[in-house]
């Protein structure tokens, strides 16, 4: 049968379980999260493993910031296999230390170099097509559906830019609301709310149709070119973004 | 007249300057209204492609120039319009709080005169930081003739100033824009470069120059933009494509912009800015324009094939940079790889190098992709001419909708 590591779904219970897998000198044919079901040949592992709460800052003084970030990142990513990836990376961290990240002839790090720039760029991305509606009490609020979970990135960015706001921000994909209170941010699963109907605030429909006149403007009749704007900005957020969502 | 018509006109005749970008500048927010990025941030992308990063729109459009190309030219009968400070704030900050946007990009067609339009940008955007604690980017167009003082204003509370040549001569300036000179705009940039810190036009000056209205070569444009990156320390020129918005019998009389070209010019532009090369490795007297069929770097390399093939496992930084197909980033991933282990043509690719373009150039670990008999120019030259084809016949397709 084909192993199959189980951990609690957070980024320290996998870097933990992964630690753990290489002492015992075990080679993992999967690891996935407790809501994996396996398939046929498959069994599943969930044993208790020692719990190191200093773990990043471990990792980091032996593999740097950089390589802990990429790990990071593609634990944010929805790469099929990307616990093994990261397994692999760790597995060659402990031998490359610093210069693991240069590896790029090894395909866990190519491919985790790769993944993690498909994440970062995503969560710039959303940092820009995220619309926000005024609610009738003023607070912002805003629908996304990502293809990696960069909500943490694109809350991190609204903390700084809209301080003096409430705003939520809404994971339609995964159920997740950001919300901030002017203070702080954070993030719970939709199902825990229930959400009255919102109601727009009366500035909001006149800023919208100013905005979607703005846009239809700026563009240039004699330069029309469809192909280069889905290259930069995907038909899978046009949904979410209000000047374009008529288009679809 | 309503906002929304407002809106319409003076974002329309603000439409044909390039710069959209909101990088540069590091405004962190102090309990007001936004910061900014960097990094700067597209928000959107307009049918044309292009990113949509700050509100682009005039002041007026009434203008008492009267040059050639432009739209809001004097003797042109469109409708004007004017927007109050007040519509502007409200316009700017209603959409960068729902994230339409990262900032403002004000400029303005000339009214009375030079000091008096500059009088009312100040006024506009003082009231943006001032009254509604606006704290995002903002670019401002500084008006060629307005007096030192009033520069000196503008630049203290926006990201970027930019003043536009327009065109790359005074020759073609006189024709197309008899009430422009160059001295004026020269004046600007000599101002903006010798004031620049972090508290005067943090983000930095740029320009930009219009595409096939007047006869300058390439390397009348080329030289024109090198010139003025050392002399003023720009951080863009942009180039326009000449779009005939007006009958002018000084005018050109093209049928589509000339957007090959302007892709070319960027090119170029990136070549000299990040990649190290001089305007004379690209273009000269005799051969003042570049090909239409192949960008200027291969066009370069075609023409200087005895520096290459260059062996990635030991060639240079820079001369990594003038392989066809390699950029900043997977030159800089090859020199950090190849400390750790000996680079094959298999491990490019992770790297982020075009392999179909830079195969023809390289040497991996002393290999050629294929018999070392075809590093010919000829070869190599149908061969990427060949598999450029396709996307020359796209671009064609597109061009031939006009």
């Amino acid at each position: 049968m084909d192993k199959v590591y189980l951990y609690d779904g957070s980024f320290v219970g996998l870097l933990n379980l992964i630690l753990e897998l290489i002492k015992m000198n075990e080679r993992p044919y999967n690891i996935k999260d407790e809501l994996y079901s396996s398939s046929l040949f498959e069994t599943l592992i969930n044993f208790d493993i020692p719990w190191d709460d200093n773990i990043l800052k471990n990792m980091r003084l032996s593999f740097g910031k950089y390589a802990l970030d990429v790990i990071y990142y593609v634990f944010l990513s929805e790469e099929n296999n990307k616990e093994l990836i990261i397994y692999y990376f760790v597995l060659n961290a402990l031998k490359f230390h610093k210069n693991i990240v240069y590896r790029r002839d090894l395909k866990c790090v190519s491919e985790a170099l790769r993944i993690s720039q498909y994440v970062i760029h995503e969560g710039h991305k959303m940092k820009g097509f995220l619309r926000f509606k005024e609610l009738e009490n003023k607070v912002l609020y805003a629908e996304i559906e990502p293809t990696n979970d960069v909500i943490l990135l694109v809350s991190d960015h609204f903390k700084r830019r809209l301080c003096n706001e409430y705003w939520i921000i809404r994971d339609v994909k995964r159920g997740l609301l950001s919300i901030y209170n002017k203070k702080k941010y954070i993030v719970v699963l939709e199902e825990n709310f229930t959400f009255s109907t919102l109601i727009l605030s009366e500035e909001e429909k006149e800023m919208e149709s100013l905005w979607k006149v703005f846009y239809k403007t700026i563009g240039i009749d004699a330069r029309r070119n469809d192909r280069c704007r889905r290259n930069f900005m995907p038909k899978k957020y046009w949904k979410y973004i209000l000047e374009v969502e008529d288009e679809l | 007249m309503e906002l929304q018509e407002k809106l319409k006109i003076l974002a329309d005749s603000a439409k044909y300057d390039a710069s959209c970008s909101s990088s540069g500048s590091k405004r962190v927010n102090n309990n007001e209204v936004g910061n900014t990025a960097v990094s700067g941030i597209c928000h959107s992308f307009s049918s044309d492609g292009r990113c949509i990063s700050l509100l682009k729109i005039l002041l007026t459009n009434s203008c008492i120039y009267d040059c050639k190309y432009c739209l809001n030219r004097k003797s042109n009968n469109v409708r004007r319009a004017m927007f109050t400070p007040e519509e502007i704030c409200r316009i700017t900050i209603n959409f960068y709080r729902r994230n339409y946007i990262e900032g403002l990009f004000l400029s303005s067609g000339i009214i009375k005169s030079p000091d008096f339009t500059m009088e009312l940008l100040i006024e506009t955007i003082l009231l943006l930081r001032n009254k509604y604690h606006f704290n995002g980017y903002i670019h401002a167009k500084a008006i060629p003739g307005a007096s030192e003082l009033l520069l000196k204003k503008l630049g203290s509370i926006v990201d970027r100033l930019s003043a536009n040549v327009e065109l790359p001569t005074e020759n073609g300036l006189k024709l197309l824009a008899p009430n422009k000179e160059g001295k004026k705009v020269d004046k600007i940039m000599n101002y903006v470069k010798d004031n620049h810190s972090r508290k005067f036009v943090p983000a930095g000056q740029s320009t930009q120059m219009i595409i096939g209205a007047t006869k300058e070569s390439d390397l009348d444009i080329m030289s024109k933009s090198s010139n003025m990156y050392d002399k003023y320390n720009l951080k863009r020129v942009f180039y326009s494509a000449y779009i005939p918005v007006n009958k002018d019998n000084l005018l050109p009389n093209l049928v589509t912009p000339p957007l090959v070209r302007e892709n070319r010019l960027y090119q170029a532009d990136w070549l000299l800015r990040f990649y190290n090369f001089k305007v004379d490795d690209l273009l000269n007297e005799s051969n003042p324009n570049f090909n239409v069929l192949v960008d200027p770097k291969t066009d370069w390399a075609l023409r200087h094939l005895d520096e290459f093939p260059k062996e990635i496992n030991s060639c240079s930084y820079y001369e990594l940079l003038k392989i066809p197909g390699v950029g900043v980033k997977s030159a800089k991933r090859i020199i950090s790889s190849r400390r750790q282990f000996t680079i094959e043509l298999s491990d490019l690719k992770r790297m982020g190098v075009v392999l179909k373009r830079a195969k023809y150039f390289i040497l991996c670990n002393g290999k050629y992709f294929t018999n070392s008999a075809f590093f010919k120019k000829n070869f190599i030259e149908a061969n990427i001419i060949i598999e450029d084809r396709e996307k020359i016949s796209i671009n064609k397709e597109q061009l031939r909708l006009f």
